[in-house]
């Protein structure tokens, strides 16, 4: 007898968010950490990577989801990223691309780790720029746009260099242990 | 002639991936409000047991409750009928309040909001657990709590069939028997997973041995408990030696 | 929410030349969190880690002419006052009560279930971060960098991999319980009296301070 669609469908769901909100979790708790220990949170971008984990292992809309509400959430529970200045927004739109990106380009398109990751970062830092300069237009701000995006870029090298290191460690070790979570044809069984 | 049982499992088999046989054809079945203990030393297949009556484990055999057999069609409907209560309450509990734990239930049901939290009340007080803890988040009650928490969590349902993992794992001497107390009064048939041997004494009036995946006795707990050669050979006491 | 959209309204429509619209959506706040009793240390600590980013953009405009001088401006107050009243209100309403409210909001209930999913995981993670400090101190109370540093990174490894099958756990328990894939909001917060006095008012204080600000 076949599985019937629904049953399959909603448990995948159900261990899908469930296993969001915990690298979520991470999401919001490791930045808290790297805080305490004064390594900064821009240099190592400490919240970026549960989150870059989470988009290569659940799927597109639950990653551009856990990618949007992290910040936020961050920012009520701890006060950081802010909301004022407007760096939790920019970065709820960065880790919405990096995760989603990587998410469909892992899951959806079977493309290779070492191609999905660096375009995932390349898709971060294509959006932060976009959304920079939209927010400068809006803000009537004639200078200084592009200047934030190369800072913001270059001082994070750290922080990338680190998710280019971790991340697929993270996801490979993550998979054998749990090999359901590797991306699969339509007809494979679970 | 009597009665259909509720609960019924025949030839129950199952082995994990690469593993030894965790059940070896389990046949065994349950009444309505009837107790039964399921007894087994570690490693036993006791938690297997109660995984594959849920259909989280897909075993080879039958699983009956109240008629509806397990299928992969009928998944949801033997689900309602049969509530799991892990050994582990903060698997269970995944709601940042309580409230919304017990309410997750009748709502994935199709509740209102209203009729779900009225659900969550009755379960409660059940349980014996404060309304005032229904505002509070998981972590800030007691492992006793916690664990009242996550058995309302499925009361909620208002299942034929309790299945409990381990319930008396982390709690004192006072908070297994309240928690005696509470099994006692309730409706429901009764499907207790535990090493305790007192516990399950209070608690039902049949028991199961498992003993490396087969079922090895099916008698009133009673008379089991009585045969202390028995118990040691099934691993349920050590031996006089080591006492 | 009353409360707080009032005083973004506010603060949008406050103009910073002359100051005393922004002095006064100040003094609303230091009130709100005065009549809160949040402590003095926590506000100031927060607020510190605030003004270092609205600092450097605001000494950077100085360098300019004119009107960058009062884009900074505008910019370093309005941040200050946003900032201040989310510090307030984090400070003064528990997380889960925030979720709570959006089940008033047409937010997408998939949206705050991820929401309460990720608060009950940070709540976990906690719990088994204390513990394993504990258990490190207690093992290892005066060990090296080096050692401290390796202890970190393996137990964030561990905890990783213990979210990772934790969430299978959770996953069967939604499933047991009926969850069928279809998520639904959280149940709204009833609203009493008091919040709604409270709420009213503040909004509405701040909302004639920036009204009257503008066109006065």
């Amino acid at each position: 007898m076949t599985m019937s669609r629904r049953g399959p469908d909603a448990l995948s769901r159900a261990r899908e968010f469930s296993l969001a909100g915990l690298l979520g979790a991470l999401g919001l708790m490791l930045p808290v950490g790297f805080h305490a220990l004064g390594w900064g949170g821009k240099v190592f971008l400490p919240m970026h990577l549960p989150i870059v984990v989470a988009g290569f292992l659940v799927s597109p809309a639950t990653a551009i989801s856990l990618g949007v509400a992290v910040p936020f959430l961050s920012s009520v529970l701890t006060g950081m990223p802010p909301l004022a200045p407007p760096i939790a927004p920019l970065m709820a739109l960065e880790l919405a691309a990096k995760a989603g990106t990587a998410s469909l380009l892992y899951r959806s398109l079977r493309a290779p780790m070492c191609l999905a990751l660096p375009l995932a970062i390349v898709a971060d830092w294509a959006v932060l720029a976009l959304a920079v300069s939209l927010a400068a237009g809006f803000f009537a701000i004639k200078t200084g746009a592009f200047h934030y995006v190369l800072v913001a870029t270059v001082v994070s090298v750290p922080g990338t260099m680190l998710q280019l290191v971790t991340v697929p460690l993270a996801v490979l070790a993550i998979e054998r242990r749990m090999p359901r979570l590797r991306p699969r044809t339509k007809n494979a069984p679970e | 002639m009597g009665v259909a049982p509720l609960l019924l499992v025949e030839e129950l088999s199952y082995a994990y991936p690469g593993g030894e046989p965790a059940l070896r054809h389990v046949t065994f079945s349950a009444g309505a409000g009837e107790r039964v203990a399921l007894l087994g030393a570690n490693g036993a297949g006791k938690s297997t047991l109660l995984w594959c009556l849920v259909g989280v484990l897909q075993a080879e055999g039958r699983v009956a409750v109240a008629g509806v057999e397990l299928t992969p069609a009928t998944q949801p409907e033997v689900r309602r009928r049969i509530g799991l209560a892990f050994s582990e309450p903060d698997d269970q509990l995944f709601m940042p309040m309580v409230a919304q734990d017990l309410a997750f239930g009748p709502r994935a049901a199709g509740d209102s909001p209203q009729q779900a939290e009225l659900k969550a009340r009755i379960a409660a007080r059940q349980v014996g657990l404060e309304e005032v803890l229904l505002r509070r988040a998981p972590h800030e009650l007691s492992s006793g709590e916690r664990r009242r928490a996550a058995l309302a969590a499925v009361l909620t349902l208002q299942p034929q069939v309790l299945a409990l993992d381990e319930p008396i794992n982390s709690l004192d001497a006072p908070g297994r028997a309240a928690l005696a107390e509470t099994l006692v009064g309730l409706p429901s048939a009764q499907l207790v997973a535990t090493h305790d041997l007192d516990f399950a004494h209070r608690v039902c009036s049949r028991a199961l041995v498992l003993v490396r995946g087969a079922l090895v006795a099916d008698e009133a707990i009673e008379a089991l408990l009585k045969d202390e050669e028995r118990l040691v050979a099934y691993g349920l006491l050590a031996p006089v030696r080591d006492r | 929410m009353v409360a707080i959209t009032g005083f973004l309204l506010a603060v949008f429509l406050a103009p910073t030349r002359p100051l005393w619209p922004a002095g006064a959506l100040c003094l609303l706040v230091v009130c709100a969190a005065t009549l809160g009793r949040l402590p003095a240390k926590m506000m100031c600590r927060r607020m510190l880690s605030i003004s270092l980013m609205v600092g450097l953009p605001f000494a950077l405009s100085r360098l300019g002419g004119e009107e960058t001088r009062a884009a900074g401006e505008t910019f370093a107050v309005k941040s200050w006052l946003v900032a201040g009243a989310f510090v307030v209100l984090m400070a003064s309403t528990r997380a889960v009560t925030l979720l709570e409210i959006t089940g008033h909001l047409p937010v997408l209930s998939g949206f705050s279930q991820l929401g309460g999913f990720i608060l009950r995981g940070a709540d976990l993670l906690a719990e088994e971060v204390t513990h394993t400090n504990r258990a490190w101190a207690l093992r290892a109370p005066a060990s090296a960098i080096r050692i401290r540093l390796s202890a970190l990174a393996w137990a964030s490894v561990s905890l990783v991999t213990r979210a990772t099958v934790r969430s299978e756990r959770v996953g069967a328990a939604m499933a047991l319980r009926g969850f069928d894939g279809r998520f639904f909001a959280p149940p709204a917060r009833r609203l009493v009296v008091c919040d709604l006095l409270w709420g009213g008012a503040f909004g509405l204080a701040a909302l004639a301070i920036g009204i009257v600000g503008r066109w006065a």
